[in-house]
């Protein structure tokens, strides 16, 4: 999924060389690194390991489930980076997503900034070789830097460790350069999360990254007002924390309750367990639906015999046909020992839906 | 909405037969976990009082089995092996949480109101206080969702055998 997705970014970048087209070895690395697309089954460590570089200061480190890393120019010092790099789908609708280019030479580009904005020059000339490339690199970056405090990251662990990809940076390095300063007022590169200073704001590169965080929760916190039932009118972050609060608390509570009286009742739990889950499946369809903020679609009425005493008369229809495979599922587990409740399920289920 | 806090689960409600929603994935999961392992309880225990605190146990073990997508779980899952006495209920915790947090309320300037209650929210998920604020947050939300299916399951255990 990674190496697709990758792909079709690279479709997107209209400014590139074709002669990244040779550094195609890297593209398995780059694939891997891309922190937006990668699949649950990534293995973060082939990042994470490679990062050697000195240059990289503090980098506020986000959860796993977001991948956006935030650097820091100045300063020095590694800290640990997390040991895993799974991305939050979201990221991509968050502040850092939509910076993120597909470029393969984003390696390349960001690491010449890099190269000028860090002290430490000699292992980019080392890894690069060139140096009036690294002169102009560092006046470049300069200037971007004085205009706009770019933030960047970069995942790739291909800096200093990775010879074959570096000769093919060595030779796109100039062209890259000016795709870079031309390119400095979009949102470049691959790997790189850039932000961008707002009008009348510190530039100061802590302050941004502190921001960054800050959008970042407050994103989440959006999301979990979506969650919290009732929190649709709240604005403020304290009085939504508070509810949210409230509401886990509240869970938690409903789920000791309901422990003790399935303790209590415990002794004649001589059930089938196929009627439970079924009767579970059942009338899920109705109380979820409301948790959900599904709209239940009131299409069906009637009972299933065997099943439930007490029917619930508005059923969801929408998941019928889940419901069906779903039996279906369960019957295979031998969950369902009845052979004619599953019978009995199909010619309902055939009457919700004609399509079955 | 919840395709963007269960995000590996693909939470695509379609009316193609083959998709399962992922909360009846869930509750399929917890309630196939719970109930043999009630059944065992109740076959192991003869005497008649069936321990409260073993019930809770296995209603918290059923659901960080359901939920081991998620990072919360497996905290959950080390404290539940760790301790055979799961005395970390939070209800009696509770109501000290809520008195703390209305005193502080008045004072304070507002981030440090907004830390404070991130911290107690951090509290109350299992692992929480091990993760950093924004993985906490999500966490949350999945843990939320997951405690809501848990509360429906148990509600028609517990119904079904009244």
């Amino acid at each position: 999924m990674g190496g697709e997705s990758n792909e079709g970014e690279m479709g997107l970048n209209h400014g590139h060389d074709p002669s990244r087209v040779g550094s195609t070895t890297s593209m398995p690395l780059y694939a891997k690194a891309d922190p937006f697309f990668s699949s649950a089954d990534w293995d973060p460590v082939v990042n994470v390991g490679g990062f050697s570089s000195s240059h990289y200061s503090s980098v506020v480190m986000d959860n796993p489930g977001m991948s956006c890393f935030t650097h820091y120019q100045p300063g020095s010092g590694y800290p640990d980076m997390p040991t895993s790099l799974l991305p939050f789908v979201d990221c991509g609708d968050g502040g850092g997503g939509h910076f993120l280019g597909s470029d393969k030479n984003g390696d390349s580009v960001g690491r010449l900034i890099r190269a000028g904005e860090s002290h430490d020059q000699v292992s980019d000339d080392g890894v690069l070789g060139v140096s009036p490339n690294r002169k102009r690199r560092q006046a470049e970056a300069e200037s971007q830097r004085n205009k706009k405090a770019v933030e960047e990251y970069r995942e790739d662990p291909q800096r200093g460790s990775d010879q074959s990809q570096t000769k093919h940076k060595d030779g796109q390095s100039k062209e890259t350069m000016n795709k870079e300063s031309s390119q400095s007022e979009e949102a470049p590169k691959e790997n790189y999360i850039h932000m961008r200073a707002r009008r009348g704001q510190a530039t100061n590169s802590h302050s941004l990254a502190e921001r960054v965080r800050r959008e970042k929760i407050s994103e989440r916190m959006r999301l979990l007002q979506e969650l919290v039932p009732g929190c649709n009118k709240i604005t403020g972050k304290a009085v939504m924390l508070d509810e949210i609060i409230n509401y886990v608390q509240s869970l938690q509570q409903q789920v000791e309750f309901l422990s003790m009286k399935l303790a209590t009742v415990n002794p004649e739990i001589n059930i089938d367990i196929d009627r439970i889950i079924a009767k579970d499946l059942l009338q899920s369809r109705d109380r979820n639906t409301p948790t959900l903020g599904l709209n239940p679609f009131t299409g069906f009425q009637g009972t299933i015999p065997n099943i439930s005493t007490t029917t619930n008369p508005q059923y969801n229809s929408l998941p019928q046909t889940a419901l069906e495979s779903e039996l279906q599922s369960l019957y295979q587990m031998g969950f369902v020992s009845n052979p004619s409740t599953m019978s009995s399920f199909s010619p309902n289920n055939g009457r919700l839906k004609p399509e079955l | 909405m919840e395709r963007q806090i269960i995000n590996k689960k693909k939470r695509v409600f379609s009316v193609e037969p083959n998709k399962i929603p992922p909360s009846e994935v869930f509750r399929r999961k917890y309630t196939s976990h719970l109930v043999p392992a009630l059944k065992k309880l109740n076959m192991n225990k003869n005497s008649p009082q069936i321990n409260q605190l073993s019930v809770k146990h296995e209603v918290d073990m059923a659901l960080a089995l359901s939920a081991q997508e998620f990072s919360w779980s497996r905290f959950l899952l080390q404290k539940l092996s760790s301790s055979n006495n799961p005395t970390t209920t939070s209800s009696s915790s509770n109501g000290i949480r809520i008195q703390e947090r209305s005193g502080k309320e008045g004072g304070g300037d507002e981030d440090g109101e907004t830390e404070e209650k991130l911290r107690e929210l951090q509290k109350l998920l299992p692992g929480g206080e091990e993760m950093n604020v924004e993985e906490m947050l999500s966490e949350i939300g999945n843990y939320i969702k997951c405690l809501e299916l848990q509360t429906i399951a148990l509600k028609s255990i517990v119904q079904d055998t009244t």
